[in-house]
């Protein structure tokens, strides 16, 4: 990986400096959940080649609601009394995890950039420290419409191949996520790139990587476990059989993703296989994991209305955290 | 086997030459070609054509069409008996603004100019006749209001204000919730909620984060000293008639609909100043006391006594320094123009000594006129005027009789078409309707037919007036209920079901308290 400094010029040369880089959003929140989808992050972001983009995503003030004067007033106020906005405290509270977890050692400059948003008089913020190999830790206070559209649009600011956010407070099922979806949930349906969705589960331990044999899955697998690999994190591998009949086939299955990881070189400490609902099997199999991989299956909205996805059912009703791999 | 040729092929690598970014997670292109845009899927893709053909903009403006057909649908029904021609185009656009109170497709003084071309195009009334509508006492009023909040707030009173209530109230949470409950209050009642929620938000922040940076630790603590802000406005907005557009909104009904110059009987409806605070300002008084037990009860605070964040606070403010001579002409400004409401407002108006108020902070250089330009929404203004002219076209018509009418016989049946009953039915109407939509549109929508209510149902139109304008601050239930509401809400520390938890409660004790003056308090002045 070339550690190259990274450019100052136009958009399209920022992003391509980008591609070359493993960037990592996570959109904290104030919630425990969310510091530990950043201390996934900051595990994952150990190595050089990664940045980390800690964004807090505000919605924009309301106008008439307030009758006269809006809450302008008050954000104005507050800034005269030095008070911190709430979304400036979580930032900085991410920092200093990150700052805990050995990430911010050595000398960093430090950028400000503020870009001006109609209707709110704070606008975006952004800090970005820079290390000199080219690592970046940057802190976004971001202004939107609503929290999904900031979260997206910050990913059309500059590709990520991770989003990590905190266990959402409500996951629905296809039907009613047309109008009552949470913020994780719509995420996780748009987002171009994996996500994290962390949960607190902190006596677990390893990656609970799930295969069901496709090319597909097993491609997800492969990239999960290079990720677990270079996290450190033992791996198990875990397939499901409907039923005791194709329990065979589901051992072949197992085979095949082993010997491809010790192939590249990663081991694996144990393989198990359920028999059963997939979605459930995976929950229960995972509750002792720190986190469990599933592959996104890439189906459209109205396929996962009519026949489900497994995916979305773990990434919903899993007791630990799930990663979604695109 | 053929799968795992493929796979191979791709992946002819070992441990030594994978790397983090090209052979973990995938980074997807943004904005990649056309085709891969298409693919987006669902709100993604929803976003995508907004930018590129803005469909979205239908979706986004639905139920500013929902409306529209609504609105088309109803001018093609058979008239009602009873409703004239007029009356129904009247009664058609009372129901289009509602929907687009309560939906807000499209910014809300676009309602008020929609209604000023519905008057002149639909009903065929001249257009200066609509435009001399538009501006009444009580227009100009809401206009001063707005511009003397604007200018009070500029002076930077409200670290003298946390200053004096912390001096007064003791360390004492409860004592200090109280204390901020009654100054937001006081204060409220007379230059409106949302200009008091504002000040007094950083004093209810800065006795939080004094206390613990840890926002978890200091929950109960947020909840009581916030809500004793929102709440201290809410139920002092009803004081007087400038502590909300509403208010004036009902004084301009009552004038409207029930003054006769030439008959001595109807001056009773000429409703001042004073007459509004008699009526109103001991229920506020009598609430007050009960924001604070009712919060006390729903939420328990983490810290009993606040002794250090006071004693950091008092350190904050004594770094200001003494008052200026600015902070003083203020407070003489304000106490003059209050003096001028109670007093003089009969005879030249309160519109007139809200706008002189205005001038005399503009004259004196205490507030600049780009401030009270860009303070002032005068978007609201439109609003209410638009709003009140509409319900004097509902009365004109005949539209608001006939609803009253209709009301009143869906009432009959439970016995509630009279007495306390048609009281709890039209509070309950009022604060189901004020939770959905600003509290001044409820009023001017609802005060028309309510005021036919009462003459329909032979009862006082002073008492279901009040009734109904007090009711429209019940909007304790929902963050974007009142401003005030929506101010707290902003500071980050409350949660969406906090409202729910001790708004209900409020609820309870607001209509307690607002039957129990219209029972024996209210007769009492000859109501």
């Amino acid at each position: 990986m070339p550690l190259e400094p990274k450019p100052n010029g136009e958009t399209e040369e920022v992003r391509a400096w980008r591609r070359k880089r493993f960037r990592i959003l996570v959109c904290v929140n104030g919630t425990e959940e969310s510091y530990q989808a950043l201390r996934f992050a900051a595990e994952i972001g150990r190595s050089k080649e990664c940045d980390i983009i800690l964004a807090y995503v505000r919605p924009t003030d309301q106008g008439l609601r307030t009758g006269g004067l809006q809450i302008r007033v008050a954000r104005e106020n507050m800034l005269d009394w030095g008070l911190e906005l709430p979304g400036v405290k979580y930032l900085r509270k991410g920092l200093e995890l990150l700052v805990e977890a050995g990430h911010m050692e050595h000398e960093w400059d430090s950028i400000h950039t503020h870009t001006d948003v109609w209707g709110d008089p704070l606008g975006d913020n952004k800090i970005e420290y820079q290390h000199e190999d080219g690592k970046s830790i940057v802190l976004k206070l971001k202004t939107a419409p609503d929290i999904v559209s900031g979260i997206l649009d910050q990913y059309e600011l500059g590709p990520y191949n991770l989003m990590a956010l905190g266990q959402p407070s409500r996951w629905q099922g296809e039907f009613r996520s047309f109008w009552d979806a949470g913020v994780a949930q719509k995420v996780a349906m748009l987002s171009p790139c994996s996500v994290l969705v962390a949960r607190e589960n902190s006596q677990a331990k390893g990656h609970l990587i799930c295969t069901d044999g496709t090319e597909r899955s097993l491609d997800s697998m492969k990239r999960a476990a290079v990720l677990a690999h270079h996290c450190k994190s033992p791996i198990t591998l875990f397939t499901v059989s409907r039923d005791h009949e194709s329990k065979q086939q589901a051992e072949e299955t197992i085979n095949n993703a082993r010997s491809m990881l010790s192939e590249l070189g990663i081991g694996v400490v144990a393989e198990k296989i359920g028999v059963g609902d997939p979605t459930e099997q995976i929950c229960h199999a995972g509750e002792d994991f720190a986190m469990i991989t599933v592959s996104d299956s890439g189906k459209s909205r109205l396929k996962r209305f009519l026949v489900g996805s497994v995916a979305f059912g773990v990434m919903g009703r899993a007791k630990t955290s799930v990663l979604n791999v695109r | 086997m053929r799968e795992r040729k493929k796979f191979w092929a791709d992946w002819g690598q070992s441990l030594s030459d994978i790397t983090l970014v090209s052979d973990s997670l995938r980074a997807h292109p943004p904005s990649g070609a056309w085709f891969l845009r298409v693919r987006r899927r669902g709100y993604q893709r929803m976003l995508v054509i907004h930018t590129q053909f803005n469909l979205y903009y239908f979706w986004e403006k639905r139920w500013f069409f929902v409306a529209m057909a609504v609105g088309a649908f109803m001018l093609t029904l058979p008239l009602p008996e009873g409703l004239s021609r007029d009356a129904m185009i009247v009664l058609t656009m009372s129901v289009v603004a509602t929907i687009l109170f309560v939906t807000e497709p499209v910014p809300l003084p676009t309602v008020a100019l929609l209604i000023v071309a519905g008057q002149i195009l639909l009903l065929k009334i001249d257009s200066t006749t609509v435009a001399r509508s538009l501006m009444t006492d009580s227009v100009l009023f809401i206009m001063g209001s707005l511009m003397l909040a604007v200018a009070i707030v500029k002076q930077k009173l409200d670290k003298r204000i946390a200053w004096l209530i912390v001096k007064v109230t003791g360390t004492k949470t409860a004592n200090i919730c109280f204390g901020i409950s009654v100054v937001s209050g006081v204060l409220a009642s007379f230059i409106g909620e949302h200009t008091v929620a504002a000040m007094m938000l950083p004093v209810g922040i800065i006795l939080i984060s004094l206390t613990s940076e840890d926002v978890s630790k200091v929950r109960g603590l947020a909840a009581v000293l916030l809500f004793s802000i929102c709440y201290g406005c809410s139920v002092a907005g009803i004081g007087t008639p400038s502590g909300g557009a509403r208010n004036a909104i009902m004084i301009g009904y009552w004038k409207e609909f029930f003054y006769d110059p030439t008959n001595p009987e109807t001056h009773r409806f000429l409703i001042d100043y004073l007459k509004w605070m008699t009526y109103a300002y001991p229920m506020f008084l009598l609430q007050l006391p009960l924001v604070t037990v009712v919060l006390f009860f729903t939420f328990k605070p983490e810290y009993r006594d606040l002794t250090r964040p006071v004693a950091r606070l008092r350190g904050q403010v004594r770094r200001d320094g003494p008052m200026k001579p600015g902070h003083w002409v203020t407070i003489l400004f304000f106490i003059l123009i209050l003096i001028s409401w109670i007093f003089l407002s009969e005879e030249i108006g309160m519109g007139t000594v809200a706008i002189i108020g205005a001038a005399a902070f503009l004259i004196a250089g205490l507030v600049k006129w780009e401030d009270l330009n860009s303070g002032v929404n005068w978007g609201v203004v439109l609003l209410y005027a638009a709003a009140i002219s509409l319900g004097v076209q509902m009365k004109d018509t005949g539209a608001a009789l006939w609803i009253a009418e209709s009301f009143l016989r869906l009432l009959k049946p439970f016995g509630a078409d009279h007495g306390i009953g048609l009281w709890i039915s039209v509070s309950a109407l009022t604060t189901g309707v004020t939770n959905t939509m600003s509290n001044g549109a409820a009023v001017a929508v609802l005060g028309p037919i309510v005021l036919k209510l009462a003459v329909a149902a032979g009862e006082s139109p002073i008492v279901l007036g009040f009734v109904t304008a007090v009711s429209s601050a019940f909007a304790y239930l929902t963050v974007v209920g009142t401003p005030a509401c929506t101010i707290v809400y902003a500071s980050g520390y409350l949660k969406t079901t906090d409202f729910l938890n001790v708004g209900w409660r409020m609820v309870l004790v607001s209509v307690v308290v607002m039957l129990l003056a219209a029972s024996v308090y209210w007769p009492l002045l000859g109501a």
